[in-house]
């Protein structure tokens, strides 16, 4: 009995300093005196006629009384009605739970109407969800690639999956809002002839002559020749005045319902990042506890899993390490380490202006190189210059990211940090390159903003050169999606391909290390917002492009598939479902402001094309909507012009900033009263586990003597 | 036991054949086998479609899980039977032993095989599963179970000595299954020792020492990843 456990006060100090003592049958030692303890007890109760938790067969014998009273400690957890299914109890104690609930409702009386109906109306929701979710397309795909390769890889196609739904959403707006429109008002006029003249020059999209096949597959590539006056682009439609509304209002329906989508989707994540608040601090919880991805299959993934995990934690605690080492840092160390990051961050930023600077040019030089006779006689030739800005924007998107992830391990910040800086860094590269590109298109348009000038003097715009420009912005972001698509192609044929059948065929470590591919989800999704960012900036001037892109999109999602199951092996470290779940949303609605940007100033401030689309003749293309709003009635008119007012902006202003007020203050008394509630439950064990160690030390005391 | 095999054998079929569906294998024997025993007719529950009967609970009341993922359980599990026993009541009322169970390819290489059926096992020995147990397994492991239960369960299957807490030796338990038990792939003394000391700072609400369901719940609450990796599809 001398050697039961003893009161230690000191064993408070320090945490896990704490000696369990476990097994020690002969006396009443601590563990066993804290497991009778009714919150145990509740803990380790699994349901009627079922042995406790922690009840070994040996206690099997006396444990009958045992059984009762941890059934009785539980009872207080049964008050409160739960569905039977929610209990973590086995089946049969469960049948029992829900036949005893199921008595007590035909007790009180629930042959009344009222719970019959309540009981029907439950199980019709129950059933209407579970047809909603076999509804969703590819959900069993979906599970089975979250089964073999991990949730980071699940939720890029699901993300996939969801950008084609928004694409499917534009498409049917698209069609019903200029597509239906423009046929109801009879056929279209034709393009204009070459004898048209206006003071704004002449325009001619009419292919002339005879065409041969190749030009036509140019053509089809380019987004022109007989492409230019079709239904794809802006030109083609006909100024009807219904038609123009339409026209305009869809690309604001569009983006607010995408808009509020995005934000729908991100919330999910956004709740679980917050609640997941001072990430350090339950860092290694969450490392060890939600490690295991438990629907991983095959010894080879299982491996590789257990490696990665193994590697991460050594990463963290040498990380915990560095961090420790960085805070004693001297200064002349702190210089160095800092100057080198100067320089690195020199460097990226060198590079990052030559990629922006070779876009911008690319795009300059598309329009005189096709003035050139050589580029004009050879089709070939125009093709490649036509792609000139798309392939710069391929080119530096594929080279530039691996010299990032190079740079990041220089710099002497800690994993995660790298991450987030390459990241950052590629995200950047991505949009930024697109903007070049409408930048030097509007450097094009409005000859550099100079109204002045001579070419936009007449018009507004640069007449002689883009007659109308925005078929050809919608042609850019034409190309632009093609040639993603293509380099996609290029990319899995060419390289995934061939990489993974070689490496098949020579054997040995050499050829497991090439030929094992893994699925970037980073760079792939950062690919999928990109190509969705283009298809919001071109889907003014190219009304078909959602439809495109949902094929496209469709078409990638089998592809990826296929590459997926047939190269590559899981992805590894780093890519939590959580942060694609929250931080990609982010940059989708990051890519949709940015998309934003280029549309809203086109459509308010550049002045539209005389002599195609439906705003011609308009002073802006913003101008259409006041005008059809003065042809509304009376009171309409008024209420529409008072939505625009100060009267009504500023209550609402004054609305949303107390509501928001409201929330935040809610929120503080909410964490502080978190906080209380922690220091209650520390209080609470420590006065537990004291008296505990007393009833210990006086039952051994008593048992000495 | 044996009353609620037949009663879960008679839900199963009574979806079947308001259903219409095709009838796969095993389960096209289960009229036949009912018409045998002339006594049963009589109880036969009505159909789903008519008036609700508060006696009668579909599987789908009592688990995660939908028809179709509880046919296709049955399916696998009478896979794992032996022949002769692969008929409708014999199916639901024998256990499987804990190697045929792991040797489904969905927890063949998992690391914590075993703990997994352990947990779910109602048999006294803990070392075999029948179906409803199965169903349990998965109907814990699907998509739509709560967090709550996925959690519990979880504490359940990282809780090796089965003694209602998370001490220090199950959590290095934990580890080195996550990292795999050979001796490279292992954590060093120290470093687990670390890490150990670090997950307990940043868990034990209480300061015991040993991380409870309480606590344990609370930390998984905030971790975004758990609900989508604490999933096992067959």
């Amino acid at each position: 009995m001398e050697e039961g456990p003893t009161w230690e006060p000191e064993a408070w100090g320090s945490s896990g300093a704490w000696p369990a003592p476990r097994g020690a049958r002969t006396g009443p030692s601590l563990s066993s005196v804290l497991n009778e303890l009714p919150s145990a007890a509740t803990l380790r109760y699994r349901g009627p006629g079922v042995l406790p938790w922690g009840a070994s067969r040996e206690e099997e014998e006396d444990g009958e009384t045992n059984v009762q009273a941890v059934a009785e400690a539980a009872q207080k957890e049964l008050e409160q009605p739960v569905p039977s299914r929610e209990l973590p109890w086995p089946m049969q104690a469960r049948r029992a739970h829900r036949q005893s609930r199921a008595r007590d409702e035909v007790a009180q009386g629930s042959d009344s109407t009222k719970a019959h109906w309540a009981l029907r109306l439950r199980r019709s929701k129950e059933q209407l969800r579970e047809r909603l979710h076999t509804v969703q397309p590819w959900a069993w795909t979906l599970k089975r690639i979250g089964g073999q390769f991990g949730a980071g890889t699940e939720s890029y196609f699901s993300l996939l999956r969801f950008l084609l739904l928004l694409n499917v959403l534009a498409s049917v707006l698209k069609a019903c809002m200029t597509l239906l429109p423009t046929w109801l008002e009879g056929a279209p006029p034709g393009p204009p002839g070459p004898d048209t003249s206006s003071p704004c020059g002449f325009y001619n999209p009419g292919p002339q002559g005879l065409v041969t096949f190749p030009t036509h597959l140019f053509s089809l590539l380019s987004g022109e020749g007989f492409l230019e006056w079709s239904p794809l682009f802006y030109g083609f439609y006909p100024p009807y005045r219904h038609l123009a509304v339409a026209y305009l209002c869809s690309v604001f329906v569009i983006g607010l319902l995408h808009l509020v989508l995005i934000l729908n989707r991100s919330v999910s994540g956004l709740k679980q990042t917050l609640l997941a608040e001072s990430g350090a601090l339950t860092s290694y919880s969450h490392r060890v506890f939600s490690a295991w991805d438990f629907g991983l299959r095959g010894d080879v993934h299982v491996r590789l899993r257990q490696r990665i995990i193994l590697y991460e934690l050594q990463v963290e605690l040498e990380e915990a390490a560095v961090r420790r080492q960085a805070a004693v840092r001297t200064l002349g160390q702190q210089a160095k380490v800092w100057s080198v990051r100067l320089l690195l961050n020199l460097l990226v930023m060198a590079l990052l202006g030559a990629a922006f600077y070779g876009v911008y040019w690319a795009t300059g030089a598309t329009v005189e190189l096709q003035e050139m006779p050589l580029v004009q006689e050879m089709p070939l030739v125009k093709l490649g210059v036509d792609f000139l800005p798309s392939i710069f924007i391929s080119g530096v998107n594929f080279l530039l990211p691996p010299v990032f992830k190079l740079i990041a391990p220089l710099e002497g910040y800690t994993r995660s940090r790298q991450i987030v800086f390459i990241l950052l860094r590629t995200v950047f590269l991505r949009l930024a390159s697109l903007l070049v590109l409408l930048f030097s298109l509007w450097n094009q348009i409005t000859c550099g903003g100079n109204a002045e000038a001579e070419e936009c003097k007449a018009c507004g715009y640069n007449y002689k050169e883009l007659p109308c420009w925005e078929t050809r912005l919608g042609q850019e972001m034409y190309k632009l999606l093609l040639f993603d698509l293509l380099a996609g192609l290029a990319v899995m044929l060419l390289i995934q391909f061939p990489r993974k059948l070689l490496c098949g065929l020579c054997p040995g470590a050499l050829g497991r290390t090439v030929g094992t591919q893994e699925f970037q989800v980073p760079d792939e999704v950062l690919g999928l917002i990109y190509a969705q960012t283009v298809v919001w900036v071109g889907s003014f001037f190219c009304p078909l492009l959602p439809m495109l892109n949902t094929v496209k999109f469709l078409l990638l999602f089998y592809l990826k598939k296929f590459t997926l199951f047939f190269t590559c092996s899981p992805a590894s470290r780093t890519f939590r479902a959580s942060t694609v779940n929250f931080f990609f949303p982010l940059v989708l609605l990051l890519g949709l402001t940015i998309s934003a940007v280029p549309v809203l100033y086109s459509i308010f401030l550049i002045p539209p094309s005389k002599l195609c689309g439906p705003f011609r003749g308009q002073p802006s293309i913003w101008a259409k909507i006041p005008e059809s709003i003065s042809r509304l009635p009376r009171i309409t008119q008024n209420f529409l012009f008072f939505l625009g007012t100060q009267a009504f902006a500023v209550p609402l202003l004054l609305i949303s900033s107390l509501l928001m007020v409201y929330t935040l203050v809610l929120a503080n008394s909410y964490g502080r009263l978190i906080s209380e509630l922690k220091r209650q439950i520390e209080t609470e064990a420590q006065n537990k586990v004291f008296l505990a160690q007393r009833a210990v030390a006086l039952s051994s005391a008593n048992g000495a003597l | 036991m044996g009353g609620s095999g037949s009663r879960l054998s008679k839900e199963l079929l009574a979806e079947y054949q308001v259903r219409g569906t095709r009838v796969p294998g095993e389960l096209a024997r289960g009229p036949a086998l009912r018409s045998g025993v002339p006594g049963r007719e009589a109880e036969r529950p009505r159909p789903p479609g008519g008036p609700l009967n508060p006696s009668r609970f579909a599987l789908q009341d009592l688990t995660f899980l939908t028809k179709q993922e509880i046919i296709l359980a049955h399916r696998r599990f009478c896979e794992l039977l032996p022949q002769e026993h692969r008929s409708m009541e014999e199916s639901l009322q024998i256990r499987v032993s804990l190697e045929q169970i792991l040797s489904l390819p969905e927890l063949k290489a998992n690391p914590f095989k075993e703990r997994i059926c352990k947990v779910f096992s109602t048999s006294p020995a803990r070392d075999s599963l029948s179906f409803e147990d199965f169903l349990d397994l998965l109907s814990v492991f699907s998509d739509t179970a709560t967090p709550d239960i996925k959690s519990h369960y979880a504490f359940r299957i990282f809780d090796f000595d089965d003694d209602g807490t998370l001490n220090r030796e199950d959590l290095s338990q934990l580890v080195n299954c996550l990292t795999g038990q050979g001796e490279d792939t292992r954590l060093s003394a120290s470093e687990m020792k670390q890490l150990i000391d670090n997950i307990l700072e940043e868990s034990d609400i209480d300061r015991d020492g040993t991380i409870n369901l309480s606590e344990f719940q609370h930390v998984i609450s905030r971790s975004p990843d758990f609900a989508s990796s604490f999933k096992i599809v067959l």
